[in-house]
Parts: structure tokens; sequence; C-alpha cells
């Protein structure tokens, strides 16, 4: 008898849990730009809060010099010794390392159809792609990739981005996202090949950087040149790209 | 009675079908295809890019030129409407025509590097959406190494289908120079802003100059 009335609480607790998940998730980012309410000022609500502006801006800028001075440049020789395909299977190879942590996110949050294909992505492409290289999950079985993250599944749970960051290095984040960006790369590193000391995850994360770098070459820069306040425009640019990773409607394509 | 009953179920699909072919035809002619407008608009626009006659006129005219077969598509003063925001309202007719002039310039500045970069890229039509007055149409510029979304979100004007914003990579042009421009119209006013823009785009044609 205490162990059905116990099991009933669970039930009921789960439901609610799973309504209220339901419920804080739906004012979803996801932007439709064929209704205006996107091109209205956002109210203070909407917008993440950004209260440690100077300190953001101080980060961007150090940013922003180490992009021009190191990475840029080092990116650049990098292109120029190795062709675009190979640097392309490289990124492929980086991709395919944090599928599982995906399909973990989309597990979490309920996006069942979502986690099986990552997870088909990873088998399909680990064996047939070579390890990563190539991504035949793409190109012959049609999977498209698929967008997870734990900062995203921390916000279907109902949790709020606490406030806009820029962390040196990695750029802009928000404090839940980043929150998040640590603890997938801490899971990423229990299964990848490079465990075994600091220098050695560094070495991959700085060559892993490089190389996504050299496939943008200049689109910094272009950016920046076009802005009338970079920071602004990157943070503004930041929330939009998330909005749009995070709608997976169809029309969102 | 019994003509009645029979009457009955052969006139309803009849004029129920009458209806549809009727209210189907006048659909068609209300609202245009807007990829069906884009397809040769921009094919106009990456022939005139691709032209060796382009490179040989000076840099300004390279740009003048395009920018005239860009507005037969893009509605700049939409733009400028959206990318003031509610300001909008608060201008002179004189000031809405003059930010319209510079926002304009500003974006065929922004373009011009275009030119020389472009180097046969193709666009393939992924999809559109139609929602009354309003359609996004979903292409996708195709480079050799890669491939980038560009999204042309648009409003019908007079049969035509006139684009107000541009969506690259999941980023609204307009959207991101709204938050750029809010904040300057908050510290410095329209006054600052106009300043600001003609700023840039004498920065632009320097850069310009020089390549």
């Amino acid at each position: 008898m205490r162990w059905e009335y116990d099991r009933r609480i669970l039930i009921r607790l789960f439901m609610g849990w799973m309504c209220a998940a339901m419920l804080l998730a739906a004012p979803s980012q996801a932007a439709d730009f064929l209704s205006d309410e996107g091109y209205e000022e956002q109210s203070e609500n909407v917008r993440v809060a950004d209260p440690i502006e100077p300190f953001n801006r101080a980060v961007f800028t150090v940013n922003d010099k180490i992009y021009l001075w190191v990475l840029e440049p080092v990116a650049t020789g990098y292109s120029k010794v190795v062709p675009s395909d190979i640097r392309g299977c490289i990124g492929n190879f980086f991709y395919n390392l944090g599928e599982p942590v995906r399909s973990v996110n989309c597990l979490l949050q309920g996006r069942f159809r979502d986690s099986g294909a990552t997870l088909g992505r990873f088998a399909i492409n680990t064996v047939f792609g070579i390890f990563g290289l190539a991504d035949p999950a793409s190109n012959e079985f049609k999977m498209a990739p698929v967008y997870a993250s734990l900062g995203e599944t921390l916000s279907v749970w109902g949790i709020g981005d606490g406030f806009y960051l820029v962390v040196p290095l990695l750029g802009s984040s928000t404090l839940r996202e980043f929150t998040g960006t640590v603890v997938d790369g801490a899971a990423m590193s229990t299964y990848s090949p490079w465990n075994d000391d600091l220098l050695t995850v560094a070495t991959a994360q700085g060559a892993n950087t490089v190389n996504r770098t050299s496939l943008r070459l200049g689109e910094y820069e272009e950016l920046k040149s076009l802005s009338f306040d970079p920071y602004v425009a990157f943070r503004n640019g930041y929330f939009q790209i998330r909005s749009k990773q995070r709608d997976h409607s169809a029309s969102a394509n | 009675m019994k003509s009645k009953q029979l009457l009955f179920p052969v006139l309803v699909p009849v004029l129920f079908s009458l209806v549809m072919v009727l209210f189907s035809q006048s659909a068609v002619s209300a609202t245009p295809d807007p990829t069906e407008q884009f397809r040769p608009f921009l094919k106009k626009v990456t022939d005139t890019l691709a032209d060796p006659g382009l490179k040989a006129i000076p840099k300004n005219e390279q740009s003048q030129r395009i920018i005239n077969i860009v507005r037969e598509h893009f509605d700049f003063r939409e733009m400028s409407k959206r990318v003031i925001g509610q300001q909008w309202r608060n201008l002179s007719e004189k000031e809405q025509a003059e930010f319209e002039g510079l926002f304009t310039q500003l974006l065929q500045y922004a373009y011009v590097g275009k030119i020389d970069e472009y180097s046969g890229q193709q666009v393939q039509f992924v999809q559109q959406r139609i929602k009354g007055e309003r359609a996004e149409v979903q292409t996708m510029l195709v480079d050799k190494d890669k491939s980038i979304p560009v999204f042309y979100i648009m409003l019908l004007k007079d049969d035509r289908w006139m684009a107000y914003d541009v969506v690259v990579e999941g980023v609204s042009l307009i959207r991101n120079y709204m938050e750029q421009f809010s904040e300057i119209l908050r510290k410095d006013g329209y006054s600052g802003l106009v300043k600001q823009i003609e700023q840039k785009v004498a920065e632009l044609e320097q850069n310009v100059k020089k390549t």
C-alpha cells in the first residue's frame, strides 16, 4: 500500500516537473522573421542582461588582440600549408567527437528522435567515415547534423541565462552557457583520445581552434569593419545565431 | 421531394469545386511567387558581378551599377525604417530621406568589397515561406569549400516582392544594426547617429580607394 502511494506521488511529481519544464521552455527564443516582434526593440526582460559590460568589453578587447596577433596569423600560415579539404576533414573529426555529448543532451531535452539520429551519425561516421574524418552520415545517409548542448538542456529545464559573459579565448557566452560548455567539455574528455594530461588537452583544443579559424579567415575582420560598435554587434550576433541553432522547427531548416 | 434529394448531393460538390477553382485562381493572381521573382533577380546580380566589363570601370561606378540592380527588389526605405525602430516616426520627412540615403550608402560600400571577391559562387534556392504580405526565401550561397545560408525577408508591394532584411547564417543584418543604432540614438541622438554613419561611409570609401 505504502509503495503504491509513493509511486503515485513520484508519478505526480514527474508529471508536474515535465509540465513545468514544458511551460518554462515554451517562450523559446525561436525567431520568426515574418513577424514584426523580432524587429521591435527588445524589452529588458527579453534581452539577456549585461551587468558586467565593462569587464566584458575588456575581455572582448583582449580576445580581439589575441585573434588578430596570434590566432589569425597562425591560422593563415596553417591554411597555406594544409589544403582545405584536409582542414575540412579535421573539422569533421573534432565535430564527430562531440556527437555522444550531443546525443545525451538531446535525450535530456526529450528530443528522442534527435538523440537517436546523433548517435547513429556518430556510429556511421566513426566506422565508415574513418574515425569521423569524413561525414558519410550527412552526404550518403542524408542525416543532417543536429545541434544540442548542455546550455540548451539547462534552458529547456527553465534555467535562465544569468547574464552575458565574454570568456577569455572562448568569446561570447552567458553564465548558463559557459557552465554548460565546461561540463560538456568535461564529459567529452572522459572518452576523447587525449585525456592524459592538461598539455595534450590544450594542444588538441588549440589545434581545433586554429583549424576552425582557418576555414573562416577574414570573416571576423570584415564583420568588425562594418560595425559601429563591434562589442554590441558580436553580442547581438551571438544571441541571433544561438536562437537560430535552437530553433528545431522544420521551417528553420 | 425526390428531385430535391438528388439535387443536393450533386450540386454541393459542383458548387464546392467551382468555388475552389475560383478561389485558387484568385489566390494565385493575388500573391506572386517570391522565389519566381528572386530567381531571375539574383541571377541578374551574379551575372553582373561575373561580367568582366564591370571590373574595367572605376570602383565607385561599379558599386553604383550593382546598387541600381539591387534596388529592383530591395526596399531601402523599409530597411531604414526598421533599423531606426520606434524613433522613425519622430523624424521629419527630410531626415527620413537623409537617413535612407546614408544607410543605402553604408550598405553599398559594405558590399563593394564583395565585387572583387566574387568568383562564380552560385545561388541555390532551398525553400520559401509566405505569411500574408510577407515572405522568406531561403537560399544557399554555394562556394568552393562551404555553403552559406542566406535568407531574404520580404514584403509584397504592388505585386513585387521587396526585401527588407538579409539573414546570413542566422544573423539578421537589420536587427544587428538596430541594436547598435539604438545605443547610439540613446546616447547621442539622431544627429550623433548620422555623424557616425557618415564617418563609417567615409572610412569604407577610403578602403575602397586603397585597393
